[in-house]
């Protein structure tokens, strides 16, 4: 067809049309990445740097690898005691985002299957329940669920927190996505004539041919654990101690003599800009790790629908 | 039969068709069908307990005591009294209208940005396309408060990259920048930041999944680019379009972070309580008003539901028989 009718859209010709949308879209994307360059840069800059502005071009003619060491010796010199909270913020997220992340997935995958591959009354219901909870941004529940959690006096613990994580309808509906997809009836059929039982069926047949799904669940809930803000900030704020990353950071803003110089001054540790974009950026490192892993399975990225803010 | 519609659908296989014939058998093979469904479902329906449920349920109970006072230190029932304690608020209607301020500016942008740029990235076939779609998604997974920080590096009027400019415009210091007025375009930015990339691939994953045989007819009709994307791409991902505003709509009134945050850099130059949710947050912590913070958390709750409900009914994207074609 192309060979017939060469002057199609789309054809080899630098129209106008053609470059104006490439130069668009490049243009955008340069507003999108550039701001990303600087503020990575900026984790690899000197205060001393950024306040005589010599920097040059987004800052990058003034990182160094000795920078990092100081500012990483001010952000873990931070917290009572000589410090080091920074690592235990970090690996607190990690204890609640794998925490969070392992029983979304113990409680999609068979919630999602039978979903998608059994019939019985109910369905339809927890299937609307599901995509509702689904659409439904997080934050709304963070009061009421910070007054269950007060009720029974567990306020401060990580547990709560991570249980709460633990429910992620996104990760049922991305089940009940793949079941319906690439799980023809018939296999489900054709166990139970073999006589296996629903559950087995789940185990022997279904999880077997779940690799993909499982690497998406785990990675949607894992990042949406990993930067959930208000659930942590309602349920641990009172526990320094037991704070998550994203909370952690907020803290250390509150005490950066750009933002706050009175509690800046009663500390040994100065965070300033290039401190706390080095602090974001660490805090950012089992994400892009999360992701890297993950990547393959992402690529078919039609099910990924519905992520939720 | 719970979905008879679905079940008619299906090609029929000869297990299906020997288990119809022998109706009592049937009958046993369902009543396991549905005892299995139940168990699988039981660690998923435990959480959607204790996560969604429960709390909900408890949060409505709290809304209806009454909150103890130090003139009354006893609590008890109080019917709809702490709704009233709410919408009366001084600041519960400028909340709102604060988060519509924002909403006026931001949610047509985003819309332009989701669509417009899905657009293009689909008129951009092969590499070129695919590489800027995976750019505009970088700054997606800077979500929550890491987007924060980079825009406090942004902002900033001596040491973001934009300070010519902030110079320029006559802001010399953060309490300048972040005001009450610019929270609108501050915001917008922020959210559509963090916000835009995800959304492209989602409209993206609905462009793709037209025929390429629509598009092939209408070439050969001599239409150009640009009424391929508007007579006949636009109109034929309305429900995703759709999906994707309700969706920013409902995140809009449960904004949180970036106004409370904005608060602490900008020596408090914004409100504590700007944003509903920062109001419930108030009640809860500031005030120990928990009937009050349970039922501003309601009030959102009824809205956001709302919202969820039409995207669910009505957006189409999510209806039985469409999945089971996918």
């Amino acid at each position: 067809m192309s060979n017939t009718a060469p002057s199609v859209v789309g054809a080899k010709h630098w129209t106008v049309g053609r470059i104006a949308r490439i130069v668009v879209m490049l243009l955008v994307a340069a507003a999108f990445i550039l701001p990303i360059i600087g503020f990575i840069a900026m984790a690899f800059r000197s205060q001393e740097g950024v306040l005589a502005g010599t920097d040059g071009f987004l800052g990058l003619g003034g990182i160094s690898w000795d920078n990092v060491v100081f500012s990483w010796s001010q952000i873990n010199g931070f917290g009572p005691g000589g410090g080091g909270i920074f690592t235990r913020w970090v690996s607190n997220s990690l204890v609640i985002a794998v925490v969070g992340g392992v029983l979304a997935l113990v409680a999609a995958l068979p919630a999602g299957y039978a979903l998608a591959r059994l019939r019985f009354r109910g369905r339809k219901v927890m299937l609307f329940a599901t995509l509702l909870a689904m659409v439904m941004p997080n934050t709304v529940l963070a009061i009421p669920l910070f007054l269950e959690v007060n009720a029974i006096g567990a306020v401060g613990e990580l547990w709560p927190v991570a249980v709460i994580m633990g429910f992620f309808p996104f990760g049922t509906y991305l089940v009940y996505i793949h079941f319906m997809t690439t799980m023809p009836q018939e296999l489900v059929e054709a166990a139970r004539i073999d006589g296996l039982s629903e559950i087995a069926t789940f185990f022997y047949v279904a999880l077997p041919i779940s690799k993909q799904v499982i690497a998406l669940v785990a990675f949607f809930s894992f990042v949406a654990n990993w930067t959930n803000f208000f659930l942590p900030l309602a349920l641990l704020t009172s526990n320094q101690q037991n704070k998550t990353i994203s909370i952690g950071i907020q803290e250390l803003i509150g005490a950066s003599p750009l933002f706050n110089a009175t509690v800046a001054a009663g500390l040994d540790v100065k965070l300033y800009m290039p401190q706390l974009a080095l602090a974001t950026f660490l805090s950012m490192i089992p994400l892009l790790v999360v992701f890297l892993t993950a990547q393959r399975f992402l690529i078919r990225g039609q099910t990924v629908g519905a992520v939720k803010g | 039969m719970s979905s008879p519609k679905l079940a008619t659908k299906r090609t029929e296989s000869p297990a299906t068709a020997a288990r119809a014939s022998t109706t009592p058998r049937r009958h046993r093979t369902r009543h396991a069908e549905a005892r299995g469904a139940w168990i699988l479902l039981a660690p998923y329906l435990a959480l959607f307990l204790v996560a969604a449920a429960i709390p909900i349920g408890y949060a409505f109970w709290i809304a209806l005591q009454k909150a103890p006072t130090l003139v009354d230190p006893t609590s008890g029932f109080g019917g709809f009294d702490s709704f009233i304690t709410v919408i009366t608020d001084y600041r519960f209607s400028g909340t709102f209208i604060n988060i519509f301020s924002v909403m006026i500016v931001w949610l047509p942008l985003m819309m332009l940005g989701i669509v417009g740029l899905a657009l293009l990235v689909h008129a951009s076939p092969g590499r070129f396309g695919s590489s800027m779609r995976f750019i505009y998604f970088i700054p997606g997974a800077l979500s929550g408060i890491a987007n924060f920080v980079l825009w406090v590096y942004l902002l900033h009027p001596t040491q973001s990259p934009l300070a010519p400019l902030w110079q320029e415009v006559g802001f010399g210091s953060l309490k300048e920048i972040v005001t009450d007025g610019n929270m609108p375009v501050i915001l917008t930015g922020m959210l559509f930041f963090q916000g835009v990339g995800t959304w492209i691939i989602v409209v993206n994953g609905g462009l793709n999944g037209i025929p390429d045989e629509i598009f092939e007819a209408a070439k050969i009709d001599g239409a150009s680019a640009w009424d391929l994307a508007w007579h006949i791409k636009l109109p034929l991902i309305r429900p995703w379009i759709g999906y994707a505003a309700l969706m920013n709509l409902a995140y809009g009134f449960q904004l949180f972070l970036e106004p409370y945050l904005l608060r602490q850099i900008s020596s408090g130059a914004i409100a504590g309580e700007w944003a509903p949710t920062q109001l419930g947050y108030a009640f809860a912590f500031t005030n120990r008003n928990f009937p009050a913070a349970a039922a501003l958390s309601i009030i959102l709750l009824v809205i956001t539901l709302s919202i969820g409900v039409i995207i669910v009914m009505k957006s189409g994207l999510f209806g039985d028989d469409k999945e089971e074609k996918r």
